[in-house]
């Protein structure tokens, strides 16, 4: 039991709130010039929101939608471009609220809502970032906020949160990023193409995620095959070698490199930005006790220098 | 005491359906030859693909509760699939050609289209999950849509015939050698817009 209760402080909850404010205002301002379109029913849009929303059905029709707000607003007179655009705005002042800690809760719960409206509406076109925000968000709103570093913390004095309940969600977000490379990795070293930088050189040649020349690429085509095994190692080692404190700072920096890489190499950057985020808020350092402990070194080393 | 057993076994029953999830997107990759795993396992693959898909309700009525819970949750959870992306290897690339025949007999090219980076992403992802199998129902009425996206900017189109195939990309060595992309219909669709009738094809 004592390990799902680890004691915490409230300072990977202040990343994980403002890491997802920031992704959550991104990806309402990336689909700004495309939102109605992609989210339009029938007739007016790209692919008819109706269908995804009935495939959705199938699993079950208790599943948030779009189609509730626009028959919410139909009810009182509100068309369907008006109610979409108001999700928009919304989702985007949701984001701003997280980014800056105001209304924290209702916030985190009103962008986990909506964007799970937008993903689940707009299913046939979702890839896998929305799935990550969507538990980046779920967490978020069932975790103890506000956090200290909130704007509702400063305007109105909250009490301090348990900090075993902390570390219980702190715990929970570690155990799924856990979850979601080991199978991740597991998955690629079943692929013959991860092994002989086959699928390396395949998925940066593709398009949409053609960005480098392959001109380029070509000339590192010894490096390929090291780099496909790496990251399979990289993501079925994570599991093991995030938990140990001598290789946790090392396994963290790589798999945050990847990511970047990930961002800058294939376009992704919604992708890289919440795996970022996720990383940093469930194993990236307690910036707050290093640099107490930089203090104190620097004051040690400062008094010993003084002493005669 | 009481309150820590229940976030544990909350926690518990969380994981429990992510691991049930997970190992359900990588039983059919291994049944489906589709892993450097020997073709001995393909029947446990399916196996435990069948037990997997049991314990997720997915074996009982659309309407049963159970099911319909499990299945809200995950959505809920952002949790319903597993995390194999880009593997075991990564997909091949489709693409969508749309040619616009004007009644003077002009013959225009064109392909849906959508305004950002960020939505382009999403609709390349589309096109590749129309070519796998499980898609197949909705293939023609989703080229219809995206046909119809075109057509709404091209109003004096006759007829519009909508080519979907794999764009097959070089190997390393392949491209060493000068060899180019080439594109491999898989299958089309007429649509005669002005009376609402359309015929299809599948090559």
């Amino acid at each position: 039991m004592g390990f799902l209760f680890p004691p915490e402080t409230d300072k990977w909850l202040t990343v994980l709130r403002i890491g997802l404010g920031l992704q959550v205002a991104v990806y309402a301002l990336f689909l700004k010039s495309d939102w109605n379109y992609l989210f339009a029913r029938t007739g007016s849009g790209l692919v008819s929101r109706d269908l995804g929303e009935a495939i959705i059905s199938f699993d079950s029709p208790f599943i948030p939608k779009l189609g509730w707000l626009v028959a919410l607003g139909g009810h009182i007179g509100i068309g369907e471009e008006t109610v979409l655009s108001v999700a928009w705005a919304c989702l985007l002042c949701a984001g701003c609220c997280l980014l800056l800690g105001l209304f924290c809760r209702p916030a985190a719960i009103i962008a986990w809502f909506l964007h799970l409206c937008a993903a689940e509406s707009g299913g046939l076109l979702a890839y896998g970032a929305d799935n990550f925000m969507t538990m980046g968000l779920f967490y978020l709103m069932l975790s103890p906020l506000p956090d200290r570093y909130s704007l509702d913390h400063r305007l109105v004095k909250t009490k301090p949160k348990d900090p075993q309940l902390l570390g219980f969600w702190r715990r929970v977000l570690q155990l799924h990023l856990c979850f979601v490379y080991f199978f991740g990795g597991l998955a690629k070293c079943l692929g013959s193409g991860w092994w002989d930088g086959t699928n390396l050189w395949r998925s940066l040649t593709r398009p949409p995620f053609n960005i480098i020349s392959p001109d380029v690429l070509i000339r590192f085509k010894y490096l390929l095959p090291v780099l496909g095994i790496s990251i399979c190692l990289l993501e079925l080692g994570y599991v093991f070698f995030i938990w140990m404190k001598k290789t946790r700072s090392v396994w963290l920096v790589c798999i945050l490199g990847m990511h970047v890489a990930i961002g800058l190499t294939m376009g992704m950057y919604l992708f890289a930005l919440i795996m970022i985020v996720l990383n940093l808020a469930a194993f990236g350092p307690d910036f707050g006790s290093l640099s107490l402990a930089y203090r104190q070194r620097f004051h040690a080393v400062f008094t010993k220098q003084l002493t005669p | 005491m009481g309150a820590k057993r229940i976030y544990a076994t909350c926690a518990g029953v969380h994981f429990f359906l992510i691991i049930v999830v997970c190992f359900g997107g990588i039983f059919p990759l291994v049944a489906e030859h589709r892993t450097i795993l020997p073709s001995a396992l393909d029947k446990y693959a399916r196996d435990g693909e069948l037990v997997a898909t049991s314990v997720l309700g997915k074996e009982l009525a659309g309407s049963n509760p159970v099911r319909r819970a499990i299945a809200t949750y995950l959505h809920a959870a952002g949790s319903q699939s597993g995390y194999g992306f880009f593997a075991p290897n990564i997909p091949g690339h489709h693409k969508l050609t749309l040619e616009l025949y004007y009644h003077d007999g002009r013959v225009e090219y064109d392909s849906p289209h959508v305004s950002g980076r960020a939505a382009a992403l999403r609709l390349d992802s589309l096109l590749d999950r129309l070519a796998e199998p499980g898609y197949e129902p909705l293939r023609e009425v989703i080229v219809k849509m995206l046909a119809f996206s075109v057509w709404q900017e091209h109003p004096d189109v006759k007829k519009i015939r909508a080519i979907f195939g794999s764009v097959n990309m070089p190997g390393i060595s392949d491209f060493e050698h000068g060899k180019k992309e080439s594109f491999q219909p898989m299958f089309s669709f007429d649509f005669s817009l002005r009376n609402e009738e359309n015929q299809s094809t599948t090559r």
